[in-house]
This record gives structure tokens, C-alpha cells and sequence, in this order.
């Protein structure tokens, strides 16, 4: 708050001027914008004298009321894809400068009018090895046998490409048959193990589910277990049909931090930027030409190095049916 | 009746600034937000019907009736034994006693509502404890349902209700329940039609509190249930937060503050304090 009020007033007393002297990036907080504020805002503070403000978590509902009221006071803020899309449709984002963005570089899987990605990710399964003696799980089928791999397990609570998807390939559908989903064909599947799912609503709250055993099977971020992994809690990872999503960045329609904001996202989907961030945070970079930047042992560890096993999730299917999901989804849930 | 009219006219001067900042920052975002619930996605009661004809927010709306009856009922049970032994107690027990009341409730919510996660979960201190001690020997489910929903609800909303149940009961003459005992009556008895009775308008204050807190409670529900328990809060951070229609999410809002009104309302007639008649 006390951030944004900063913001606000830095706004306000350098309008009209080309080069702020400050702006104000939004992400999800925790380690994700940490690496973000390390590897994208420092260096762009360096290069331009430009003060990066930090502030969150990413709120898509702020993000319409700011621009409906005409007080944007976010510049540059990290969403997810699907919804950027969706956003970029309904007029609530300025459309990039790609005279600014190189976008050349970039993977274009993330790349659209409105937004470019900020990283991908991938959901994959998870497990607590301790949990099970003998058989290890190793495909989303596992994931929904609870007869072979009984216990709790733990899935993205919130309406969002991956879920669905996984519950439609565990039930046997190629990936190539994915799109248009089969709603009804997924929620039957997700039925079968209802009440044994424990929701995760971030990330950190994901890796506790995990490590405490309450919830010894999973579908997760992969950076949050390469986290785990990290500090030496044995993880087993199955990158088996691996389901891509990715984070965009977008500026907000109206923002006064307009210019500003665009060099802000060229510094951050930079070659040099996207290393740094997917080295610290696990998820792979969206510039082309990071891989080169990057250290073996780190690639290995990233979705970029499972593209073989790997099924992207339609972000251009969920922008359109995104309501219409959620909405499903939600009520899903509630019964 | 002329000092006491005085009294009112320059109470509401000094009252001006606070009703200025609600007006500022409650009543017109409230209008706001009521507007938009008839207003999108297009003019018309359309949310409103939803919200109401779906069996599935049906369901939620129990949800959040139920929990938060139940909640009450159990803070009650609990809070009355503290209450009177607070009011019986040498005063300088009770002090010691308040502090720790109170100490619970400046600690952030979100840091107690983990801590419970922790405490409760299937490898958590209270399950462990138990098979530890050969009570049970599948770990009990205490979170992701009713059950967590409760106990860390209960657990936040009883300072609410031990203060104002606290406030009446002081005020009870000891003497009463002695006369109630030389009259005949047995403990029961005392308890019953004595003291029960007299302590009833801190049970009716603390309960409605904790009734509307409950109803409006998102943090709490959110961590410590599942979501077969949701209740209407979350459901409005989802319309709000995650599909960005603000048209269903102010008018799950819009009705939720006017049931709270409602039992303002009903708590104002029957059980206004005895000193303003």
C-alpha cells in the first residue's frame, strides 16, 4: 500500500516526462519476484537510472478497476498467459512496442500483441519418495490411481490451464487430441479422486503439502520442487507429459509510465535477463538465445530440456473459454 | 430530555470525521460495486438470479450459514466458562488471564491461521501426539475440512465473545446466585434460570459479532477447508480475482451485507440496552 501510495505520487509529479524516473513492476511475490527484482530490475536500474518500485501480489481484478477508473499505478505487471490474452482482447492492456521489445529473440509460443511471455513453466508430477516403498509413480495416470498410489494428492486450486489437461491425458486422450477439451470427459476423471485432493493455492504453500507428507503426491510447478530438490529434500519428479504455461508481461491501458514500461520488459525478456531469472527461479527462459548463457547443469534441470515429452497447454483455447471454465471449475469444486 | 439532546447534537459533531472517512471509503465504493452488480455484463438482475437459482450457490450460501451458526455455538460453549471464571476469579488471575486473551488476538491472523495448519495437519504436533500415545493409528483428518474450518475460527473469534459476555457477567450481584442456592435451587438450576438469563445480552452481542465476522471470514476458511465447505467470501475472490467479473462478485456482496444489516437489524429490537428506554 505504502508502495503503491510512493508510486502514486512519483506518478503523478513526473507526468508527461519520457524517462520516469521510477516505475512499478507486479508479480506474485515470494522467490519468483525476487529473481525478478534481481535479475530484471536491478540491471534495468543500472542501465537507465530508472527505480524499480516492487509490488503485489497480482491482482486481476485491481488491474481492471485501475484502468476503468483512469489511476493506473502499475506499469508492468506479471500475469498468466491465458488471461493476458483474454485481457489484451477486452482493452484492458496497451499493446506492446516492438520497435522497443526484440522479439525476434523470443520463443514464439509467447509472444502476442498484447503481452510476451515473462517465463514458462511446466506442471509436472511430483512425489514424496518416503511415501511410497516398492513401485514409483511415473505418469499422470499414476497421479489418479489411488488404489496403486493411495494418499492424499495436491492440485493448483485456482482455474488455470494444467489441471484439466492432466486429468484428460491420465484418462488416455493424446495430446493432439487435447483441444477442444472435453470438459465433462475431464471433471468425470477428477471425480474419481475428489476426496482425496487437498488444493494448493501458491507455490510455497505446494512445497509444504509435499515435504510434510500431507499431500505425498502432486501436480506442481516444476521450479517449486527444483527448489525442494535444491535445499536437499528428496523429490521425485516425473517429467512424463510435462504440461507447459507461461507468464506474461503486460502494461496496464492508460499507464503514464508508458515508454518506460516498454524498455522495462525489452531489459527483462533480454537474453541475459531470462538466463539469470530461470538459472535462480527453475523456469525456463522465453529468449531464444538464453540457452547459450546458461551453465549445462542448469539447463538440465529446466522444462526446456524435456520439450520431448512435453504438451503445451492451448493459451489461445483458454483466453476464449477462460469464463467459461472458471465458472465451471469453480462450481465443480463447490459441490 | 434537553441535556440529553444536547448531548446528541454535539455527539454527531464529533462524530463527523469518522462519517466522513466511511462515506469516503465504504458507502460509495458499496454503491459502486452494487451498481456494477446490476449493471454487468449488461443492465439487468441477471447476477442476482444466478447467484440464486444455482443449486451449486445454493450450496455455498448453506455453507456459509451453517459454518458460521456453527462456529457461534461452539465459541459460546467455550466462552461462557472463561467468562465466569474470569468474573470470579481474584483480579489479579484475570489480568493475567486477559492478556493472554488479548495477546492472541493482536497476532496476525494469517501467522495463526499456519500455525493451525501446522498443529492439525496428518503429520502435524496433534496427530503425531496421538499415535504417539496409541490413541488412534491412522493420523486423523483435521484440516482441508469442517473440522479445521472450526476449530481455527472458534479459536479467532473467541476473544469477541468472551469480552462482552465477560462485561455482563461482572456486572451480576454474586449475591443473586447465592440467594437462587438458599432458595433451593440445585447448580443446575442456578445455572439455568438464574444466571443464563442474566447473561443472555452479552451472549445475543458476542453472538451476533461473531456470526456477521463469521459470514465475512475469507482467510481462515480459505487455508484450513476444503472446498466442498466454501463459503461466500471466497466465492466472491473468485468472481473478483480470478474471472474479473465484478458484476457476480458485488452482487454475492451486495447480499451478504444485507443479511448482516438484517440481523443488526433484528439484534436492535430485541435486544436494545435496557439504559436508553
Amino acid at each position: 500500500m505504502q508502495k503503491t501510495l510512493l508510486a502514486l505520487a512519483a506518478t503523478m509529479t513526473i507526468a508527461g516526462a519520457a524517462q520516469a524516473e521510477q516505475m512499478v513492476f507486479t508479480s506474485w511475490g515470494g522467490t519468483t519476484q525476487d529473481a525478478q527484482a534481481a535479475h530484471w530490475a536491478a540491471p534495468f536500474t543500472e542501465k537507465t537510472g530508472t527505480a524499480v518500485v516492487q509490488d503485489g501480489p497480482t491482482d486481476y481484478g485491481k488491474i481492471k478497476a485501475m484502468v476503468e477508473a483512469g489511476a493506473v499505478t502499475w506499469d508492468v505487471v506479471d500475469v498468466e498467459f491465458d488471461w493476458a490474452l483474454q485481457a489484451g482482447a477486452q482493452g484492458l492492456l496497451e499493446p506492446l512496442d516492438f520497435s522497443v521489445i526484440d522479439k525476434s529473440k523470443l520463443d514464439p509460443r509467447f509472444v502476442s500483441d498484447f503481452a510476451v511471455g515473462s517465463f514458462y513453466y511446466s506442471f509436472v508430477l511430483g512425489w514424496n519418495p518416503a511415501n511410497f516403498g516398492g513401485e514409483q509413480p511415473a505418469t499422470l495416470a499414476d497421479l489418479f490411481d489411488t488404489a496403486k498410489f493411495p494418499g492424499k494428492r495436491t492440485f493448483y486450486k485456482w482455474s488455470a490451464p494444467g489441471v484439466i489437461e492432466a486429468a484428460l491425458l491420465a484418462d488416455g486422450v493424446a495430446p493432439e487430441d487435447l483441444y477442444p477439451l472435453d470438459l465433462d470427459r475431464a471433471f468425470a476423471k477428477l471425480d474419481t479422486i475428489k476426496a482425496d485432493i487437498i488444493w494448493w493455492e501458491g507455490g510455497a504453500q505446494s512445497q509444504q503439502l509435499l515435504a510434510s507428507g500431507e499431500a505425498p503426491i502432486g501436480f506442481f510447478w516444476n521450479g517449486r520442487l527444483a527448489a525442494l530438490a535444491a535445499d536437499g529434500m528428496p523429490v521425485g519428479i516425473s517429467w512424463d507429459q510435462n504440461i507447459t504455461a507461461a507468464d506474461a508481461l503486460v502494461v496496464p491501458k492508460g499507464t503514464v509510465n508508458k515508454e518506460t514500461a516498454m524498455r522495462f520488459i525489452a531489459e527483462a525478456t533480454s537474453a541475459e535477463g531470462q538466463a539469470a531469472f530461470a538459472a535462480a527461479s527453475g523456469y525456463a527462459p522465453i529468449n531464444l538465445e538464453s540457452a547459450d548463457l546458461m551453465s549445462p547443469e542448469v539447463r538440465a534441470t529446466l522444462p526446456d530440456a524435456q520439450t520431448a515429452v512435453q504438451v503445451n497447454a492451448d493459451m489461445a483455447y483458454w483466453a476464449q473459454h477462460r469464463d467459461e471454465i472458471g465458472n465451471r471449475w469453480y462450481a465443480w469444486q463447490a459441490q | 430530555m434537553t441535556t440529553a439532546t444536547i448531548r446528541r447534537g454535539s455527539g454527531l459533531g464529533f462524530a463527523m470525521p469518522a462519517m466522513l472517512l466511511l462515506l469516503a471509503f465504504f458507502i460509495i465504493p458499496v454503491a459502486g460495486l452494487l451498481m456494477r452488480s446490476v449493471t454487468e455484463p449488461e443492465p439487468g438482475l441477471q447476477n442476482y438470479a444466478a447467484l440464486l437459482g444455482s443449486a451449486t450457490y445454493a450450496k455455498v450460501f448453506f455453507n456459509t450459514f451453517f459454518v458460521a451458526g456453527l462456529v457461534t455455538i461452539v465459541t459460546m460453549l467455550i466462552a461462557f466458562p472463561v467468562s465466569w471464571a474470569l468474573a470470579i476469579m481474584p483480579s489479579r488471575w484475570a489480568a493475567i488471564l486477559f492478556a493472554v486473551i488479548l495477546l492472541s488476538m493482536w497476532t496476525n491472523l494469517l501467522a495463526r491461521t499456519y500455525a493451525w495448519m501446522v498443529l492439525l495437519q496428518q503429520t502435524g504436533l496433534i496427530n503425531r501426539s496421538l499415535m504417539a500415545l496409541g490413541l488412534i493409528d491412522q493420523p486423523l483428518q483435521l484440516t482441508n475440512n469442517l473440522v479445521g474450518v472450526t476449530i481455527g475460527m472458534v479459536y479467532i473469534m473467541l476473544p469477541f465473545m468472551i469480552l462482552p459476555l465477560y462485561g455482563v457477567i461482572k456486572k451480576i450481584d454474586p449475591a443473586i446466585l447465592q440467594a437462587a442456592a438458599l432458595c433451593g435451587a440445585t447448580k443446575a438450576q442456578a445455572l439455568r434460570r438464574v444466571l443464563l438469563p442474566l447473561a443472555a445480552p452479552g451472549l445475543a452481542s458476542g453472538g451476533l459479532m461473531v456470526f456477521v465476522m463469521s459470514l465475512g471470514y475469507f482467510v481462515t476458511p480459505s487455508l484450513l477447508g476444503g472446498t466442498a465447505n466454501m463459503m461466500l467470501p471466497e466465492l466472491i475472490v473468485q468472481q473478483v480475482q480470478s474471472l474479473v467479473n465484478w458484476g457476480m462478485g458485488g452482487a454475492a456482496a451486495f447480499i451478504l451485507l444485507v443479511v448482516t444489516l438484517g440481523l443488526y437489524a433484528l439484534q436492535l429490537r430485541f435486544f436494545e440496552p435496557k439504559e436508553g428506554r
